[in-house]
């Protein structure tokens, strides 16, 4: 790899228009404003989400979100509720929807080609009953982030099948990146064991309600 | 664990549906009136619900669900996802509620708590015993089976609709029962403990949805012994003897984890459980999901 910055051609907006051509009627006309039951009974049987926000000044962010299937609630056909567990405290997500409530999620089906994605506006709340809804193994959600539906689509399978990525094959792919311990090792440049750092994940895993 | 095959879903009353569970292998493992099982649901979660068929049908179980205004995505998924023909999971009936012979009856219950209700009262004028069934809902509508059991059983079923202020009065039940009777209760919690109050408390048995609502000591270490394996094992106060017995490996079964349906059950071989559950655990029993130790060391039969 080397350590010049690179830097590929830009290409105008129109350009890339031109290039990709017109989207088909069917593709706009599938864009739902609401939560149908199709889309219900999807949210219902995912157990993964990523979940994307950005700031202001428009510095932007995606991170996963996931639990048991249908750990994300459909409060009716325009409103979501997606629990916030423990995590890193970093929350740069509320960060962002403090700043500027705009969030897309992409919600996954394990062995599923097809994805969900949802748009819309998002804010946290701790009504106590949005949140008894998400309670488990006795504990209950500090917060959740609720979703108020704009745009909720069926995205067509092709990147997932390219991507081949339910296929049991590609979980060896896995086993070619170091743990995680060696990689924070080299990163922070520590002179300790990196079996003591994955120890501490390890406990931290066990911890996750 | 059993195979069955969903076989028919009906609407029993608003928010209620019954559900029919097939065998796919043989017979079903046999169960008394009061006994529940836990469905394995395809989202991963397991809910215990009250069987409240005929337990002379070795064929097929039946469960009724309500649908939760605040459900967790148990009730939720049985009403909206759940079609015919998908096989379940479902295991062995167990029995915290058991029907203990007695010359008379009174058995109280409140909405979906008819449940477990159904088939005791059924076994016991089946077999001559002398039983009432006082049973309150909201509104007919609300209450499943409510039309069905007074078309069969005529006056000895008395239905309440607290919707119109009508509610059973147990301490006027209470002073004309025979005091010989046992009184059996499923309901919402203020129902149960209106019961409690009302009837001797050696002659009421009671079964609850939810975990009443309880305080406990803070929460202190201790140690469990796997008497078989040999093995010690810490259970820190943040965690569980469940989960502290999972992350050592043992693979205990587990279902409600709050300490209501029974699944964790492990024998204490010695050691003083700290009871933590609503089932009402005996001394030499503990249930791992909720229960910790009065003793330093509890040693189990594991």
């Amino acid at each position: 790899m080397t350590h010049a910055r690179t830097r590929p051609r830009w290409v105008p907006p129109d350009e890339v228009r031109a290039r990709l051509g017109e989207p088909e009627a069917m593709t706009e006309a599938k864009i739902l404003d609401r939560i149908d039951e199709h889309f219900h009974r999807f949210i219902a049987h995912s157990p993964f989400l990523a979940l994307a926000t950005a700031d202001a000044a428009g510095r932007a962010d995606c991170s996963p979100r996931g639990d048991y299937p249908g750990f994300v609630k459909v409060l009716d056909e325009h409103t979501l509720a997606i629990p916030d567990r423990p995590g890193n405290k970093i929350a740069d997500s509320f960060r962002n929807l403090a700043e500027n409530d705009g969030v897309g999620l992409l919600f996954f089906i394990p062995g599923l080609r097809e994805t969900l994605r949802v748009n819309g506006r998002a804010y946290p709340t701790d009504e106590p009953d949005v949140l008894a809804r998400m309670q488990i193994e006795g504990k209950n959600a500090e917060l959740a982030l609720v979703v108020e539906v704009a745009e909720a689509y069926f995205h067509c399978g092709r990147a997932l099948i390219r991507s081949r990525l339910w296929d049991p094959a590609s979980q060896s792919l896995a086993t070619e990146m170091p743990s995680t311990g060696e990689v924070a090792v080299a990163q922070l440049g520590l002179d300790i064991d990196p079996k003591l750092i994955e120890h501490g994940l390890e406990l931290g895993y066990r911890n996750l309600y | 664990m059993q195979q069955t095959m969903l076989d028919r879903v009906d609407r029993v009353a608003d928010d209620v549906v019954s559900l029919v569970l097939r065998a796919t292998t043989g017979p079903l493992a046999p169960w008394e009136p009061g006994a529940h099982l836990d469905l394995a649901l395809p989202n991963r979660l397991t809910r215990q619900y009250s069987l409240c068929g005929d337990p002379a049908d070795r064929e097929s179980y039946r469960i009724a669900v309500r649908h939760e205004p605040l459900s967790r995505g148990g009730s939720e998924y049985v009403h909206l996802f759940l079609r015919p023909a998908r096989t379940l999971e479902v295991s062995l009936p167990r029995n915290h509620f058991p029907l203990v012979p007695a010359p008379e009856y009174l058995f109280l219950a409140g909405g979906i708590g008819i449940t477990p209700i159904l088939p005791m009262f059924r076994s016991a004028v089946e077999a001559g015993i002398p039983a009432t069934l006082v049973y309150a809902g909201k509104s007919a509508a609300t209450m499943p089976f409510a039309t069905d059991l007074r078309a069969a059983y005529g006056d000895r079923v008395h239905l309440f609709t607290t919707r119109d202020q009508r509610r059973p009065d147990f301490a006027a039940l209470s002073t004309g029962l025979n005091p010989r009777a046992l009184i059996y209760c499923c309901g919402p919690a203020p129902m149960l403990a209106a019961a409690e109050t009302a009837f001797p408390a050696e002659r009421i048995h009671t079964e609850r949805f939810r975990p009443a609502t309880r305080t406990f000591a803070p929460n202190t270490p201790f140690e469990a012994t796997c008497a078989r394996s040999g093995r010690t094992i810490q259970v820190a106060p943040n965690e569980s003897l469940l989960d502290a017995l999972h992350h050592a490996g043992h693979a205990i079964p587990s279902g409600c984890r709050e300490g209501i349906c029974g699944s964790c059950e492990l024998t204490v071989l010695a050691g003083t459980p700290d009871h933590r559950d609503d089932i009402g655990a005996p001394n030499d029993r503990i249930y791992a999901c909720v229960s910790r130790a009065r003793s330093p060391r509890l040693i189990l039969d594991l």
